[in-house]
């Protein structure tokens, strides 16, 4: 193969993903054919040394197009340690994918989960056009999601990413996105790839990254988002270990770029915006509040030291409503939000511990929330979620004066 | 006449001679522990100055050190605390290296003792102080992990696991102070096991409902436990 | 009784008819279970062996809306510790009483001053700062009010009308101060009448109405020491250790909160204390070091406001000062003459005097250093410079208490 033929790669990082992988690479591969004819353009799979076969059906899936298989390989703690978003080791498997797209001179890549139920061609050319027109550098995806999903999106990593790097990004952890050739160069001279980062937060990162240099950042709206289900025995406390970890971690790492930054703006979005339509799922709201409940009970003391006594108080007396009453106050929220980010960076606690003790509060704010958006449209829960990244913005003045 | 003062002057001056031969190591005992009380002193008032200058107290107030201090009642400046300790080991060790000039038997032996009892002396206090982080932090981490899985016992499970811990690392420590080994040991082991079984009992007695509850729930759960979820990435 | 004639940008509350203090107080035993509130004594061990104390302890035992009294204890030895802590005990409810003397609370002040943070002199701002630390450290009570210890008339209904108006939950006031009259058989409370509010129309006219001697001229007596605030306003506002106390610490509430929220209630008929003897030619003492106080307080909030001073605009102030001063004077003895109270027109000249020789002094201080400012730092930096001292200073409190 002839390096300087190449104009696209689309990469897929898998591991184990015999059952969807087929049907993403046939839709990746109708895409590129559909809407990029005349581009020389390879597909990467980047696996991880599945056992279920998972290359051989990418081999077998592509028709007329060069697909190159590589294997990144796995340490033992990628084996061990499986990020529960995402697959072990997909930091690495960027990495490869982004080394051998700039090797082969591509001028745009885009990444695909290879977990993806909902994917069609359409997805390619909305993370790759951008890019290819000469004007973006990072296309990050936009779905359509019912209202209830992605609550540590939509009440921290969303609000929070938003507040202190001025984008509206709205999925910034999403699987999905578009790079130019000049971003890959600059995320592989960066030296995280050894690190947790790479490992659990590796989606986050990339985003933050790409904003906080001043790349030119885009949103593709891909539709609905619909992904084989996880493993049931994922623990959710270790999942927002993962991501809000990431996000604290990275928050300690750009304060130089967020400590400048006082004003929000819209960000360029591409494809035809609208909600799908979703049926009502029931949530079971009290086992929520039970667990904050406990919480608020047993971890008084953790708290009162992370967010102080005044606040502590303060969700105390919200929290002696009955059931039904209940509200976490969008003020309160992200006040506890910052603290705990202040609290991370000033090591009051270990991290694991630190963020796991948020969990009980975190299911108080989405029991709220989900109580709150019941019976409103998505359009109405769209802007309840509006309403909490204004409190955000409006209280980062907390996180910058802690943080001195 | 002549025998008789002999009789009388032999034990005088076999005291006199005792007396001359054990003077030069009473010299040196003194000399050792005036030297080794001079040197502590002179070491105190370095220390404390070199502390003052380094802004010790100040860097553990900031670091919480002191704050640790307070929670058990001790009010002293935390420069002063360490300065004090130090000066105190001078002075001990010097005393015992006095005594050791004297060089009479028993006391040999209780010097030797000494300095062979002290790496166990530090080396129980490092356990005290490991156990002391080990236990909180392992009772916070059962306490959040309980919390967070919903169980209503939580707290009583953290002072559980803070407790045993507590009971494990102070029998490690009198263990390592050799006192009375047997004793540490069979009472360690009754307490314990005393601990655990009224834990056991306890847990029984008070959760039998939970107990039902969970064998009952996880039984019934499993279907719909995780329709009923949102997605929360 | 008063007319209902509202002052200024912020809310009076009068005392209109009779108030009831039976529903009064049964209000606030209602709303205090949501808004715990305590109340803060700066006292010297002398004032318990004075008259006033006993009555106001006796008083409070009947109090059951207040959580907890934080009593700061100065210039007291170790029995006389001791001896105050029995006193206390008549009251029902939680006492702590801070010994300012005592070895841990002095390590206390020793943990400040080796991280460079300067509480002051001792005086009634530093106690009061002190209590407040302890308030936010117990976090229990959302609202701290604080009264003196000397004072002779002292009745619950004072506490009840002081509380009432932050502890409320639909008023919702951040910060409450007290004010009275000070008639006997004369009127008292010079410094309010003759030096203060004559300055500061003065300063007003000469500043064109800057908003914060607008402010400052709404309250009737602002050299009152009785107030009541949430204790978010605790946490944030700076306190003065200095004479500048009452002056400065309204200051700090009008840099940090809206006058919107800011009221001032007519807590009770009279009032008496103990008062301070006038010394016109030491600035070190009673209340000359007072007058030079005040004044470098007003000065130093004004400048950081923005207002220019120079050598010229103290001039026509001290000028335009004693022409208002006299002015008032002649006021205050019609005042007087229709309520057939006692007036001693030449004591009156004489303290204006005085307190035209302390803006003097006050302005050439301010000139010397413009900067220096007594002023505590708020607890926020406090604890933010040395993470675990609220920890510490309740374990001391505690302590002692035990």
């Amino acid at each position: 193969m002839n390096s300087s033929e190449i104009d696209i790669v689309v990469g897929i990082p898998s591991y184990n993903n015999a059952r969807t992988i087929g049907h993403v690479v046939s839709a990746v591969d109708a895409g590129l054919a559909k809407y990029f004819p005349d581009k020389k353009a390879v597909i990467v799979n980047s696996d991880g040394g599945s056992k279920d076969g998972t290359s051989e059906i990418v081999k077998n899936a592509v028709i007329d197009r060069n697909a190159l298989l590589l294997k990144h390989p796995l340490s033992m703690a990628h084996r061990i340690t499986t990020p529960y978003h995402g697959i072990p080791g997909k930091g690495s498997a960027i990495r490869t994918i982004f080394t051998n797209a700039v090797d082969m001179g591509a001028d745009a890549c885009a990444i695909v989960d290879s977990d993806l139920r909902s994917i069609t061609p359409e997805w390619i050319e909305l993370l790759l056009k951008p890019v290819l027109s000469g004007t973006f550098d990072f296309v990050a995806p936009l779905y359509a999601r019912h209202k209830f999903d992605g609550t540590i999106t939509n009440s921290i990593v969303y609000p929070m990413t938003r507040a202190l790097y001025g984008k509206k990004i709205r999925q910034p952890i999403g699987g999905e996105f578009g790079f130019s050739r000049r971003l890959m160069e600059h995320y592989l001279n960066q030296d995280v790839w050894g690190t947790d980062v790479a490992r659990f937060g590796i989606d986050i990162w990339m985003t933050t990254e790409a904003i906080a240099n001043g790349f030119n950042i885009c949103q593709a709206f891909l539709g609905a988002k619909i992904h084989d289900p996880k493993d049931p025995g994922s623990d959710l406390s270790d999942m927002l270990v993962q991501v809000v970890g990431s996000l604290f971690e990275l928050t300690e790492r750009h304060y130089d770029v967020w400590k400048t930054i006082n004003s929000v703006e819209e960000v360029e979005t591409f494809g035809f915006k609208y909600y799908v339509a979703l049926d009502h799922i029931k949530v079971d709201v009290s086992r929520m509040l039970r667990t904050f409940r406990e919480g608020l009970k047993n971890l008084q003391e953790i708290w009162i030291e992370i967010i102080g006594s005044g606040d502590f108080n303060e969700l105390r007396m919200q929290s002696a409503a009955a059931d039904a009453e209940f509200r976490f106050s969008p003020e309160l929220w992200a006040r506890i939000v910052y603290d705990f980010a202040l609290a991370y960076k000033k090591r009051k606690l270990p991290p694991q511990q630190l963020i796991k003790s948020l969990m009980p509060l975190y299911l108080g704010k989405t029991a709220s929330f989900v109580m709150d958006v019941d019976d409103k449209s998505q359009t109405e829960a769209e802007a309840e979620i509006e309403k909490l990244c204004l409190q955000f913005e409006k209280t980062k003045y907390h996180l910058a004066n802690g943080w001195k | 006449m002549e025998g008789f003062i002999d009789l009388v002057m032999e034990p005088i001056k076999e005291v006199f001679i005792k007396f001359r031969l054990f003077l030069p190591n009473f010299l040196a005992m003194l000399t050792i522990v005036v030297l080794g009380l001079f040197l502590a002193w002179i070491t105190k008032k370095i220390l404390s100055k070199v502390l003052n200058v380094l802004r010790f107290d100040s860097w553990c107030d900031k670091t919480s050190i002191t704050a640790m201090m307070r929670k058990g009642d001790i009010w002293t400046k935390p420069s002063d605390v360490l300065v004090s300790a130090i000066f105190w080991l001078f002075t001990i060790v010097s005393v015992m290296v006095g005594f050791s000039a004297l060089n009479i038997h028993a006391i040999n032996n209780l010097v030797t003792q000494f300095f062979l009892y002290l790496p166990s002396a530090l080396s129980a206090v490092l356990i005290l102080l490991i156990g002391y982080m080990v236990s909180g932090f392992l009772s916070r981490a059962a306490l959040i992990a309980a919390v967070n899985g919903g169980l209503s016992y939580a707290k009583f499970l953290a002072n559980a696991v803070r407790l045993l811990l507590a009971v494990l690392f102070f029998a490690m420590a009198l263990e390592q102070l050799n006192v009375a080994p047997n004793i540490v040991v069979s009472a360690f082991t009754i307490i314990f096991g005393g601990i655990v079984i009224a834990l056991a009992i306890s847990f029984g007695i008070a959760g039998i409902e939970t107990a039902k509850k969970i064998i009952e729930g996880k039984e019934a759960e499993p279907g719909n436990d995780k329709k009923g979820d949102v997605e929360h990435i | 009784m008063a007319d209902f004639y509202q002052t200024g940008t912020i809310t009076t509350l009068h005392r209109l008819g009779k108030p009831s203090l039976e529903r009064i107080e049964a209000e606030l035993n209602e709303y205090s279970k949501t808004r715990p509130v305590a109340l803060v004594l700066p006292a010297l061990y002398s004032e318990f062996e004075g008259k006033a104390m006993p009555k106001i302890i006796e008083e409070l035992a009947k109090v059951t809306y207040i959580n907890k009294i934080i009593l700061v204890l100065a210039k007291a030895s170790e029995k006389e510790f001791v001896r105050v802590k029995e006193l206390m005990s008549p009251i029902p409810y939680d006492v702590k009483v801070v010994h300012n003397d005592g070895k841990r609370i002095k390590e206390i002040y020793n943990t400040f001053s080796r991280n460079d943070l300067d509480p002051g002199a001792d005086g009634k701002g530093r106690s009061a700062w002190l209590a407040y630390g302890y308030v936010i450290a117990d976090g229990v009570c959302d609202v701290i009010a604080l009264h003196d210890c000397d004072i002779l008339t002292y009745s619950r209904e004072m506490l009840a009308r002081l509380c009432y108006p932050v502890v409320h939950p639909n008023l919702d006031y951040v910060f409450c101060k007290g004010f009275y009259s000070r008639v006997t058989d004369k009127m008292h409370g010079r410094v309010t009448r003759l030096l203060i509010t004559p300055l500061v129309r003065c300063l007003r006219t000469l500043t064109e109405n800057h908003p914060f001697l607008v402010f400052l001229d709404s309250f009737r007596y602002p050299l009152a020491g009785e107030f009541c605030m949430t204790t978010d306003m605790a946490r944030v506002n700076r306190i003065p250790w200095d004479w500048g106390l009452e002056v400065g610490a309204l200051a700090e509430v009008y840099r940090n909160y809206s006058p919107r929220r800011i009221c001032q209630a007519d807590i009770m008929d009279t009032y008496e204390h103990k008062h301070q003897i006038l010394s016109a030619e030491d600035p070190a003492k009673g209340l000359m070091k007072m007058t030079v106080d005040i004044c470098k307080s007003i000065f130093r909030t004004l400048a950081s406001e923005g207002v220019v001073f120079s050598d010229g605009f103290f001039k026509t102030l001290q000028v335009a000062y004693l022409r208002m001063a006299e002015d008032t004077i002649m006021k205050f003895e019609a005042d007087a003459a229709i309520n057939g109270l006692t007036f001693d027109r030449h004591e009156e000249a004489k303290a204006v005097e005085a307190f035209t020789n302390g803006i003097g002094m006050a302005a050439q201080a301010f000139f010397e250093n413009p900067m220096g400012s007594a002023l505590i730092p708020n607890w926020n930096r406090v604890t933010s410079a040395i993470p675990g001292i609220l920890d510490m200073l309740k374990k001391a409190v505690d302590e002692d208490n035990r």
